[in-house]
C-alpha cells in the first residue's frame, strides 16, 4: 500500500481533492481531463482498487454502498459547448446540470434535466439516469443522450454515439452509459439533445387527476401531492389558454413545481403508469410524496423505523412488473436498495465485465451486487 | 446448394414441415432484402413463438450455422442478409398483438407490420410514433432491429424511445425479457442495446411498445423553392426557431418528378426543391406553428405555399413523400442508396457538396431528405449492366460519407450498418471504441452466432488488455 | 440463351422495373396469408428474374410459386416502380403452360376455349340450375361448390342478351357496345338487362354485337396466352362499330383496358374500353342520372380487385350507390383479394376459402344487409361465404332497382 501511495502521488499528485460528502477513501482525485480520468482507472484496474465516481453527490444514496479506494471526483471535467443552434450540447461532465440549464435559457432553450438540480452534475445526471418531472410530455433522459465519453474501468476512453439527433451507427452505448451508476466507467463528457423551451406556461390545479389526465393534449406533467393535484402545461399562448380552459380553469402561470419528498429514509415506487393511483392508495396516511401520473413514478418519503411498508409496497409493485428502489436511506437500513433482482442479471454482468473487466467500478452498487 | 439434410430434418421435427423451407428457390428468393447485397441461406424457418425461435438457434448451433433474423425484408444495409450460409428466421408469423390501453403500450410480435398496428389502435386514438418510409411493409421486429425512424421521428424520436422492453432469445436459447411497463427498470438498460443491434445479439420474439395519443390537429404543407439552398436555409432556421415541427422533409427535383409519375399529386415539379412540413398538436398551437414555418419558408424566397385542404390531399403528399425510393426505378434500373446524418445547421453546405460529387463522377443524385433531423438521403441512380458504372458509384458514395462525417455527421440515421456499412465504420470510431463495442456484442453473443460479419467490421476485437475479471469482482 | 419458350414470357426490361423495395408485400393476399417471401410479388418477380438468368430452373417448384398468385394485381396499385405485374406474371404463367403442357391442361382448355362456347357455357349452365332445383349439389367435387352456393338462381331455358341494340332513337350521346361475357350473359342475366336499362335512361345507344366473345381474361390468366390472343382479335373485329366498349363484370373491364398486351391491334380498342361503373357513375355526375335522396339505408362495397387495382377505380362504384340512396360502409382499407379470382377458387379452394371467410367477417363486422359488388366472380364467393342473410348484388342493378321504386313512388303518386 505504501509503494502504491507513493505511486499514486507521483502520478496524481496534483489531482488530489476533496468533495463534501464523500465518503472516506484511500484516494479521492479530481482528474480534469478525459486522459488523466482514464489513466487513474487504468491504474486502478491494475492495482483492483475500487473506485466510485462522484459529482454533485445529489444521488449517491441510490444503489447499494460502495466502500471505494479511489473516489474519483468528476467536477472539473469540464467544457460546454457554445453553438447550441442545432439543439444539442456536449459538455464535461462536471458542468453543473443548473447551470448549462440556465445558459440554455438564455437561447430559450432546455436539457429538460430535473427541475430541482441543484448541484448536480450532467455527468451524474445521466449516470443515474435521472429525469425530471416533465418525462411524461418529452420521455426521460435517456431518450436525449445521443453521445458518450466514457473512460472505461480499465482505462479505455471510449466514445459512442455522436453530435447528432439521429443515429443508428453502432451499439447505443449512450444509452446503455445511461442509469448505470458508474458500473461501466466513468462518463467523461456527454452530448445531450435539447428541446425549444416553450412560450407559455401554466400549472393548473386539479381535483380528478385521471381524468385531467386524459382530457389534456399531452401535458407536461400530471402530478399529485398530499396538497392536491394539478396539470402542468406549456406551448404558444393560444395553446395553452385553450388547455387551460379546457381542463376548467383554476390555473396559475408559470409551473409551480412541488419540492421532492426529503427525509432520512426516501423511495422510489415504479409501476406502470396506470397503477399510480393505486399506488398512491398504498401509501401510509402522512407519508409526504410526489406521485407523477402517467409515468408511474411515485417518490414517497418514509418512515426509517417502519419496516413493514415499504415491504409491502414492494412486493406490490414487482407483482405489477414494477419496483421500488431506494432514494436515500439511512446507513445500515436493511432494506435493499434495489429489490428482486432482474431476470438478465447473468448478461448485465458479462456486459459490465466488457467495460469493467477487472470489476473495479462501484462493487455494490449494482443490482444483485450483494 | 442442397440444405444439408440432418438440419432440415431437425428443423421439421421441432417446426413442422410448413415452418422450414429450403429448397433452392427459397433459398434464392430469401437470400437479398431491399438492398444491393446478396447472401446464402441454407434453410429458411417461419417458427411461431419464442420456444420455437430458441429450438431453432439451438438446432442451427448443433449444426454449426449462424442465425439471421429477418422480417420483411424491406431493409436497406443488408441487415437481414446472411455474411455467411445461415439459417434464416422470418418472423412473419409472430404476429400476435395485445393493446394495454390503460397504460398505453401494446406487446407485439416481431412480424407485426408497423402500419397495422397503427391501424389497430386508431379506434383508440393511439398510434405507434415511429413511420419509416416502408411502414406499410416493414415489421416492428426490423424497426427493432434497425431502431427505424421515419418522417415523425423528428419530434417523436426513433424506435427505441417507442419500445419500453424486448423479449428475445439469446445465444444459448434462452428467452429473455429486458424492460418493462413501469418506468426505469433497475439495473443496465439492457433494451436500449438490444434495439438497433441489428439482430446481432439475439432474436426479439415479442416487444413491448409504446403508444402515442393522436394529436387533435393536423396542418400538412408543401413549400417549393426555385433553389435548393433555399430550402435547406429554410430548414435549419426553422429549426433554430424554437418549434420542433412534427416532420420535415425535402425533396429535389428529380425526386419530385419521378414519384409525381406515381402518385399524381400534382407536385411542383418546376421547382428545385420541395419542403413537406406538418405539424401536429392542440387545435390551437398548430395554426401558430405552421404560421411560423411558412413565413420562414417566404423569407427565404418559397415559390409555392400549399397547405392539404383536406385529410385526402395530405395524405397523398404522404404517399409522395413515401414512395420515393420505389420511385427511382422510372429514371434508372438502379441506385444506391445513401443514409447519412450531418447536424441540421450545415444542411445547405452538405447538399452542395453532394451535388458537386455526383458532377464530378458524371452521375444523376436524387435527395429525399429528413432535413428536420438532417439525415441525408441521397440516391445516386445508374445503369449496372453498364461495366464500371457500379464502382464509380460505390467511390461516390464513400465520398459523401466522407463529407457527412467531415461536417460533423455519421454513417447511419435508421437504415442500420449491415453489410453494406460495416467497413466504413472505422471512419467514425476509433479502434479502441470499435473494440468496445465487439466487447458488448461479445458479452450477448461470444461465438457470433447472431447475424455474424454484420455492423463491426473484421479485426474490431483487436485489444486485449490481459486482465481478466477478477475471482469475487461481483461481491 | 434463354429458357422461356413463348412470346409472353417476362420481357428484362419488365423485371428489371422492380427496385425490390417491398412496398408489395402486404398487399398481397398470398403474402398476408404466408408471411413467406416466394408468396409475395416480390419473390415471385425474383423467381422470375432467377430462372430468366438461369440461375434457377423452370421447375414445378416455379410453377407452383406462380400458381399460388391470384393475379389481383393488388401489387400494381402499390408499386412506385410502376411494374407491371399483371401482364408479367400472364407471360410467366404462359412459360408454366409451355413447359409443363400437360399440367392444369383441363383448366386451361375450359379458360382458353369451352368459355367461348355459348353452347358449352349453356349445357354447364343447365346442369348446375338442374342442381339448384333438386339440390344435387353434394354431387359435384368439393373445389366446385362455393361456387354452386355463391350462384345466383340459374334460368333452364337458356337466354342471351347478344343481338341486342336499344336506344337508337333519341339521339344518343354515344353508341357504346356491352361486352356479354361468357359467363355473364346466362348467369347475370338481371345485371346485364339493369346495366342496358341504366345506360339507355343515361341517354347511350346500347348494342350487344352478335359475333363477339369471351373477353378472354380467364384464359390469359391460366396461361393460355395464344387463346386468350385469339379470343381478343375476334371481339376487336366485333366492337369495331362502337364509341365505347363497355363491360360490367370488372374482371373483363380490366382485361379489355389491357388488351393491348394480349393483340397488336388490341390498343386501339382498349382505349375505348370502359367499366359500366365508370361509365354511370360519370353519367350521373353531369346530371344525365337522377341523384336519388337518402332511403336511410347502409351499403357496404367490396372493392373488385380488377376494379380498384387493376383500374384504379375506387369511387365510382361509391358514388353510384350514393346515387341509389345508400350510405357507403366501408369494410377493408386495403381491399384484399376476396379469394374468387377468376378460376383461383377452383384451383386452389383452401387458399380462396381462407380469404373468402376473412372478406365474410369484414362484411359481417360492417353489420349491413347489402354488399354491392361489381364482377361475378367476387358475387359468388360473397354470397357463398356469407350466406342468406346479406344481399349481394352489383352496384348498378342496386341502382337500377332504386330508380324503379323511386319511379312506382311517383307513378303512385300522380296516379
Amino acid at each position: 500500500m505504501t509503494a502504491l501511495r507513493s505511486t499514486v502521488a507521483r502520478l496524481f499528485g496534483k489531482m488530489v481533492a476533496e468533495a463534501p460528502g464523500s465518503p472516506p477513501a484511500d484516494f479521492t482525485l479530481a482528474p480534469t481531463t478525459a486522459d488523466e480520468c482514464a489513466a487513474i482507472l487504468d491504474m486502478a484496474s491494475e492495482h483492483r482498487l475500487r473506485v466510485l465516481p462522484w459529482g454533485g453527490g445529489t444521488h449517491q444514496g441510490m444503489g447499494g454502498r460502495v466502500e471505494p479506494n479511489v473516489v474519483l471526483i468528476t467536477t472539473r471535467l469540464g467544457g460546454m459547448s457554445e453553438d447550441t443552434a442545432d439543439l444539442t450540447i456536449t459538455a464535461g461532465a462536471g458542468i453543473g446540470a443548473a447551470a448549462m440549464e440556465e445558459r440554455l435559457l438564455e437561447r430559450r432553450q432546455t436539457a429538460l434535466f430535473p427541475e430541482d438540480s441543484g448541484v448536480s452534475t450532467v455527468g451524474g445526471m445521466v449516470a443515474s439516469g435521472s429525469s425530471g418531472w416533465r418525462r411524461l410530455r418529452y420521455g426521460p433522459t435517456r431518450d436525449r443522450v445521443i453521445e458518450v465519453v466514457l473512460a472505461t474501468g480499465d482505462g479505455r476512453l471510449v466514445r459512442g454515439g455522436a453530435r447528432i439527433v439521429k443515429n443508428v451507427t453502432g451499439y447505443d452505448i449512450p444509452r446503455l452509459a445511461t442509469g448505470s451508476f458508474g458500473s461501466l466507467g466513468v462518463i467523461v463528457s456527454v452530448s445531450l439533445k435539447l428541446w425549444p423551451m416553450p412560450e407559455a406556461a401554466a400549472t393548473v390545479r386539479v381535483d380528478d387527476i385521471g381524468a385531467a389526465l386524459i382530457r389534456a393534449y399531452r401535458p407536461l406533467a400530471a402530478l399529485e401531492t398530499r396538497q392536491g393535484c394539478a396539470i402542468y402545461l406549456s406551448g404558444t399562448p393560444a395553446e395553452v389558454t385553450a388547455q387551460v380552459a379546457e381542463l376548467g380553469g383554476n390555473a396559475e402561470e408559470g409551473h409551480a413545481w412541488p419540492g421532492r419528498p426529503t427525509g432520512p429514509f426516501v423511495v422510489a415506487i415504479r409501476v406502470p403508469p396506470a397503477s399510480t393511483a393505486a399506488a398512491v392508495g398504498r401509501l401510509p396516511r402522512d407519508a409526504q410524496f410526489v406521485a407523477a401520473h402517467g409515468v408511474g413514478e411515485v417518490i414517497v418519503s418514509l418512515s426509517p423505523d417502519d419496516g413493514e411498508t415499504p415491504l409491502a409496497l414492494r412486493s406490490w409493485a414487482e407483482d405489477l412488473g414494477g419496483a421500488v428502489v431506494v432514494l436515500a436511506a439511512p446507513v445500515g437500513h436493511g432494506f435493499d436498495p434495489w429489490g428482486t433482482p432482474p431476470a438478465s442479471l447473468d448478461l448485465q454482468r458479462r456486459i459490465r465485465a466488457a467495460f469493467d473487466p477487472v470489476g473495479v467500478m462501484v462493487p455494490g452498487r449494482m443490482p444483485g451486487d450483494r | 446448394m442442397p440444405a444439408a439434410a440432418n438440419l432440415v430434418e431437425d428443423l421439421r421435427r421441432a417446426l413442422g414441415a410448413e415452418g422450414v423451407r429450403a429448397e433452392p428457390l427459397d433459398q434464392r428468393l430469401f437470400s437479398k432484402d431491399a438492398g444491393v447485397t446478396r447472401g446464402e441461406v441454407v434453410a429458411v424457418t417461419f417458427p411461431r413463438n419464442a420456444v420455437q425461435v430458441s429450438q431453432v438457434v439451438l438446432i442451427a448451433a448443433r449444426h454449426g450455422y449462424p442465425i439471421v433474423a429477418r422480417g420483411a425484408g424491406t431493409g436497406l444495409a443488408g441487415g437481414a442478409v446472411p455474411s455467411q450460409p445461415a439459417v434464416l428466421i422470418v418472423t412473419t408469423r409472430m404476429d400476435d398483438v395485445v393493446v394495454d390501453e390503460a397504460n398505453r403500450t401494446a406487446w407485439v410480435g416481431p412480424g407485426v407490420i408497423n402500419l397495422d398496428l397503427s391501424r389497430r389502435t386508431a379506434s383508440l386514438g393511439l398510434h405507434f410514433a415511429p413511420d419509416p418510409s416502408s411502414q406499410a411493409a416493414c415489421t416492428l421486429g426490423g424497426n427493432v432491429a434497425c431502431n427505424s425512424g421515419g418522417p415523425h421521428c423528428l419530434a417523436e424520436g426513433s424506435t427505441v424511445n417507442h419500445v419500453l422492453a424486448v423479449e428475445f432469445v439469446d445465444a444459448r436459447g434462452q428467452i429473455l425479457t429486458v424492460g418493462g411497463t413501469a418506468p426505469d427498470p433497475a439495473g443496465l438498460d439492457v433494451r436500449s442495446v438490444v434495439v438497433g443491434s441489428e439482430g446481432t445479439l439475439g432474436v426479439v420474439t415479442r416487444i413491448l411498445v409504446k403508444l402515442t395519443p393522436n394529436p387533435p390537429a393536423v396542418k400538412t404543407m408543401l413549400l417549393a423553392f426555385s433553389k435548393v439552398s433555399d430550402a435547406a436555409a429554410t430548414v435549419s432556421e426553422v429549426i433554430a426557431s424554437g418549434i420542433v415541427p412534427a416532420a420535415l422533409e425535402m425533396m429535389d427535383q428529380p425526386m419530385v418528378r419521378a414519384v409525381e409519375n406515381f402518385v399524381h399529386a400534382d407536385l411542383p415539379v418546376a421547382a428545385a426543391a420541395v419542403l413537406l412540413a406538418e405539424v401536429n398538436g392542440h387545435v390551437a398551437a398548430v395554426d401558430a406553428e405552421a404560421d411560423v414555418i411558412i413565413s420562414v419558408g417566404r423569407r427565404h424566397g418559397a415559390t409555392e405555399v400549399r397547405l392539404a385542404a383536406d385529410e385526402r390531399e395530405r395524405l397523398l403528399m404522404w404517399k409522395a413523400r413515401k414512395s420515393a425510393f420505389g420511385a427511382i426505378a422510372q429514371i434508372a434500373p438502379d441506385y444506391y442508396l445513401h443514409d447519412t446524418v450531418i447536424p441540421r445547421n450545415r444542411l445547405v453546405e452538405a447538399l452542395e457538396e453532394i451535388y458537386a460529387i455526383a458532377r464530378r463522377k458524371d452521375l444523376l443524385v436524387m435527395n429525399v431528405i429528413h432535413a428536420g433531423d438532417g439525415n441525408l438521403h441521397p440516391q445516386l441512380v445508374f445503369d449496372g449492366s453498364v461495366p464500371g458504372q457500379l464502382e464509380i458509384v460505390k467511390s461516390a458514395a464513400v465520398e459523401i460519407v466522407e463529407m457527412s462525417i467531415r461536417l460533423g455527421g455519421t454513417l447511419s440515421g435508421e437504415h442500420g450498418i449491415g453489410l453494406e456499412k460495416r467497413d466504413l465504420m472505422s471512419l467514425v470510431f476509433s479502434a479502441v471504441d470499435l473494440d468496445a463495442q465487439a466487447r458488448l456484442r461479445e458479452a450477448f453473443d461470444q461465438d457470433h452466432r447472431f447475424n455474424p460479419g454484420t455492423v463491426l467490421p473484421a479485426g474490431s476485437r483487436c485489444f486485449d488488455f490481459g486482465r481478466s475479471v477478477a475471482e469475487g469482482a461481483w461481491v | 440463351m434463354t429458357v422461356w419458350q413463348t412470346k409472353w414470357a417476362p420481357t428484362p426490361r419488365e423485371l428489371a422495373a422492380c427496385v425490390e423495395c417491398g412496398l408489395c408485400l402486404p398487399h398481397c393476399p398470398t403474402f398476408r396469408l404466408t408471411g413467406d417471401e416466394t408468396a409475395s410479388p416480390r419473390g415471385r418477380l425474383n423467381a422470375m428474374s432467377a430462372v430468366a438468368a438461369g440461375t434457377l430452373p423452370l421447375d414445378s417448384a416455379f410453377a407452383e410459386v406462380m400458381e399460388f398468385c391470384l393475379q389481383c394485381r393488388a401489387c400494381e396499385a402499390a408499386c412506385p416502380s410502376l411494374v407491371r405485374f399483371g401482364r408479367v406474371m400472364e407471360g410467366a404463367r404462359a412459360e408454366v403452360a409451355a413447359a409443363f403442357p400437360r399440367e392444369g391442361r383441363l383448366g386451361r382448355r375450359v379458360a382458353g376455349h369451352w368459355l367461348e362456347s355459348p353452347r358449352a357455357v349453356g349445357v354447364a349452365t343447365f346442369g348446375a340450375a338442374l342442381a339448384q332445383r333438386i339440390g344435387g349439389r353434394h354431387w359435384f367435387p368439393r373445389r366446385l361448390r362455393v361456387g354452386l352456393t355463391g350462384l345466383r338462381r340459374l334460368p333452364l331455358r337458356r337466354r342471351s342478351i347478344r343481338g341486342r341494340d336499344v336506344g337508337a332513337g333519341s339521339d344518343p350521346v354515344a353508341t357504346v357496345g356491352l361486352l356479354a361475357g361468357c359467363v355473364m350473359d346466362p348467369w347475370f342475366a338481371a345485371v346485364h338487362e339493369e346495366t342496358i336499362g341504366v345506360l339507355v335512361s343515361a341517354g347511350y345507344r346500347v348494342v350487344v354485337p352478335d359475333d363477339q366473345t369471351c373477353c378472354g381474361a380467364l384464359a390469359a390468366h391460366d396461361g393460355a396466352a395464344d387463346d386468350a390472343a385469339r379470343l381478343a382479335a375476334t371481339n376487336v373485329q366485333a366492337f369495331a362499330g362502337v364509341d365505347l366498349v363497355v363491360a360490367n363484370a370488372a374482371g373483363c373491364s380490366a382485361h379489355l383496358a389491357g388488351y393491348g398486351h394480349v393483340v397488336e391491334a388490341g390498343t386501339e380498342l382498349a382505349s375505348r374500353a370502359i367499366d359500366a361503373t365508370v361509365l354511370v357513375a360519370r353519367a350521373i355526375g353531369a346530371g344525365r342520372l337522377p341523384q336519388l335522396p337518402s332511403n336511410g339505408r347502409r351499403a357496404a362495397i367490396q372493392d373488385p380487385c380488377h376494379l380498384r387495382h387493376a383500374q384504379r377505380v375506387v369511387d365510382e362504384p361509391r358514388s353510384i350507390l350514393r346515387a341509389a340512396g345508400f350510405e357507403v360502409v366501408e369494410i377493408d382499407p386495403d381491399g384484399l383479394c376476396c379469394g374468387a379470382a377468376g378460376t383461383y377458387s377452383v384451383v386452389r379452394p383452401d387458399t380462396s376459402f381462407e380469404l373468402g371467410e376473412r372478406k365474410a367477417a369484414q362484411v359481417r363486422a360492417a353489420a349491413v344487409d347489402l354488399v354491392a359488388s361489381a364482377n361475378p366472380g367476387c358475387e359468388i364467393q360473397l354470397r357463398a361465404h356469407l350466406g342468406s342473410g346479406v344481399r349481394v348484388a352489383h352496384p348498378i342493378e342496386i341502382y337500377a332497382e332504386a330508380l324503379h321504386s323511386a319511379r312506382d313512388h311517383d307513378l303512385a303518386g300522380s296516379g
